[in-house]
C-alpha cells in the first residue's frame, strides 16, 4: 500500500515532538529550495551550505513555535533562510556583486528524483508560475525587488546603488509587491 | 508615507526587510496593536515566501543531510519545545545533576519561594546559582517569573507564569540588556496557564549583562524592543 505523504504542517508537528525522521523528510522536501535561496543571497556554496544546515537546526529547535495560521511552512522556512543569510552578509560587510543578475540566470531543474517525482513536478510548476508573475513586472520594479530580496538592501541602499531618488525606489517596491500579491491571490 | 492610523504603505517593504531602521521601528510598534496591519503583513509575507522560487536552482552537497543528522544527534534533548517540559531537560548544559537538584529545590521550596518573591529580588540557590525575581508591570499585573543563572554565568533559565496567552500575531520576546543595547535571546509563547520555561542561549556570559526584559512583540520578534514590557529584572549581583 502506498504511504500517504504527510503535509508540511504535520511534519513540523512531529518535529516538535522530537521525531528526527520527520526532520529528514522536511529536509528532503526543502533542502534544495533553502540552499538555492541561501546561495542566491550569500553567493558562496560553502557558506550557503552552512546557512542551510543552520536553518534546519533552527527548525528542529523551534518547531514548537511554528503556527500554521501564521504562514505556510515553506514561507516560514524561507523567512528563516533569508534572515540568516542576510545577517551573514551584513556581518561580513560584503555582498556578492550588487548587480549580479539573479533574474536572468537559467536554472537547471535537474535531479528531480531527489524530491520525488511528484513533488519535483509540483515545485517546478509553482516555480514557473512565480517566474511568470515576476516577469510581468516592469523591469525597474523587478530590479529593485531582487536587490531587496536577494541582497538584503534597504530601500535607501537600493536608491544609492541604482542612483535613483529614494521615493522612486519606495514606489517601485511597493507597486511590485502589490502586483505580485494580486497575481498570487488570483492564481 | 503612512496612513494616519495605519502603516499599510510600508508593509510591502517591511515584509522584505528593506525599510530603514526608523521605519522598521515604527511599523513594528504599530503591528503590536493593529490586527488589520498584521493581517495585511501576512499577505505580503506569503509573497516573499513565493519569491524564493525565482532563485536559480542549486543542489547542496549530498553529505549535507548526513551532517544535519549528526548535528541533531549532538543536540540531543537540549532542543526547545513549545510544550511544558521538565526544567532539568532545558537546563542540561550545566549537567543533569545540577538540573535535577534545581528542579527538586524549586519544587520543594515552591510555596516559600513565591511567598518571598515579593520581598527579595535575588535568591541564592544550590552551587551558587542565583534566582533573579522578575518584576511585573501594569500591563501584566498577575505575571511572575524568574531567571536562574549558573554560578559561572554561562547558563540560564527563564521561567514565567501567568503571562497572558497572546493572539496568533504576537509573541513574547526575551532581551538581555547591556547599557542601552538590547540583545534578543528568545521569542516564545506560553501555555494556557501562562507558563513557560526555557533555556537562555545568550551570545555571551550572562554575568556581562545588567538586566533582563520580556516584551510583547509581533510574531517572530522585533530587532529592538517595541512593545509593552511585561517583566523585567536586574542581573547585577546584590
Amino acid at each position: 500500500m502506498k504511504e500517504l505523504k504527510p503535509d508540511d504542517a504535520s511534519l513540523i508537528a512531529r518535529i516538535a515532538q522530537a521525531q528526527a525522521e520527520a526532520l529528514n523528510r522536511l529536509y528532503d522536501r526543502y533542502n534544495r529550495l533553502v540552499y538555492s535561496v541561501a546561495l542566491a543571497i550569500v553567493g558562496d556554496r560553502a557558506v550557503a551550505e552552512e546557512v542551510t544546515l543552520d536553518v534546519f537546526v533552527q527548525v528542529w529547535q523551534r518547531a514548537g513555535t511554528y503556527r500554521p495560521e501564521q504562514a505556510q511552512v515553506r514561507t516560514w522556512l524561507i523567512a528563516i533562510t533569508r534572515h540568516h543569510a542576510i545577517d551573514i552578509l551584513r556581518m561580513q560587510k560584503s555582498r556578492p556583486e550588487a548587480n549580479a543578475v539573479i533574474w536572468n540566470e537559467d536554472s537547471v531543474p535537474d535531479g528531480q528524483s531527489a524530491h520525488g517525482l511528484e513533488e519535483g513536478v509540483q515545485l517546478s510548476i509553482q516555480r514557473e508560475r512565480v517566474r511568470q508573475m515576476v516577469a510581468e513586472l516592469p523591469a525597474e520594479q523587478r530590479e529593485a525587488l531582487v536587490l531587496a530580496y536577494f541582497r538584503g538592501y534597504t530601500q535607501s541602499q537600493i536608491a544609492e546603488v541604482l542612483k535613483q531618488p529614494l521615493g522612486t525606489i519606495k514606489t517601485r517596491i511597493r507597486l511590485a509587491m502589490q502586483k505580485l500579491r494580486k497575481l498570487l491571490e488570483e492564481d | 508615507m503612512t496612513d494616519e492610523t495605519h502603516v499599510l504603505e510600508l508593509l510591502p517593504a517591511y515584509a522584505l526587510d528593506s525599510l530603514d531602521e526608523v521605519e522598521t521601528r515604527l511599523v513594528a510598534e504599530h503591528l503590536t496593536g493593529c490586527y488589520l496591519c498584521r493581517t495585511e503583513l501576512r499577505a505580503y509575507q506569503e509573497v516573499t515566501g513565493q519569491l524564493a522560487l525565482i532563485a536559480p536552482e542549486a543542489l547542496p552537497a549530498p553529505e549535507l543531510g548526513s551532517r544535519l543528522q549528526a548535528k541533531i544527534q549532538s543536540l540531543g534533548s537540549t532542543r526547545s519545545r513549545s510544550t511544558r517540559q521538565p526544567l532539568f531537560r532545558t537546563f542540561r548544559p550545566v549537567g543533569a545533576l545540577i538540573g535535577l537538584m534545581l528542579i527538586i529545590g524549586l519544587l520543594a521550596s515552591n510555596i516559600l519561594l513565591w511567598q518571598r518573591l515579593n520581598h527579595l529580588e535575588v535568591l541564592t540557590g544550590p552551587l551558587g546559582m542565583r534566582a533573579i525575581v522578575l518584576a511585573n508591570t501594569e500591563s501584566s499585573p498577575q505575571a511572575s517569573g524568574f531567571v536562574i543563572v549558573s554560578s559561572d554565568g554561562e547558563d540560564g533559565v527563564l521561567v514565567v507564569d501567568e503571562l497572558p496567552p497572546l493572539d496568533a500575531d504576537r509573541e513574547y520576546q526575551l532581551w538581555l540588556v547591556r547599557g542601552d543595547q538590547n540583545t534578543s535571546v528568545a521569542v516564545f509563547s506560553v501555555d494556557e496557564s501562562g507558563y513557560r520555561g526555557l533555556r537562555i542561549e545568550a551570545p555571551e556570559s550572562l554575568s556581562t549583562y545588567s538586566a533582563v526584559r520580556v516584551t510583547v512583540e509581533p510574531v517572530g520578534g522585533s530587532p529592538e524592543p517595541m512593545g509593552e514590557e511585561v517583566l523585567h529584572g536586574s542581573l547585577f549581583n546584590p
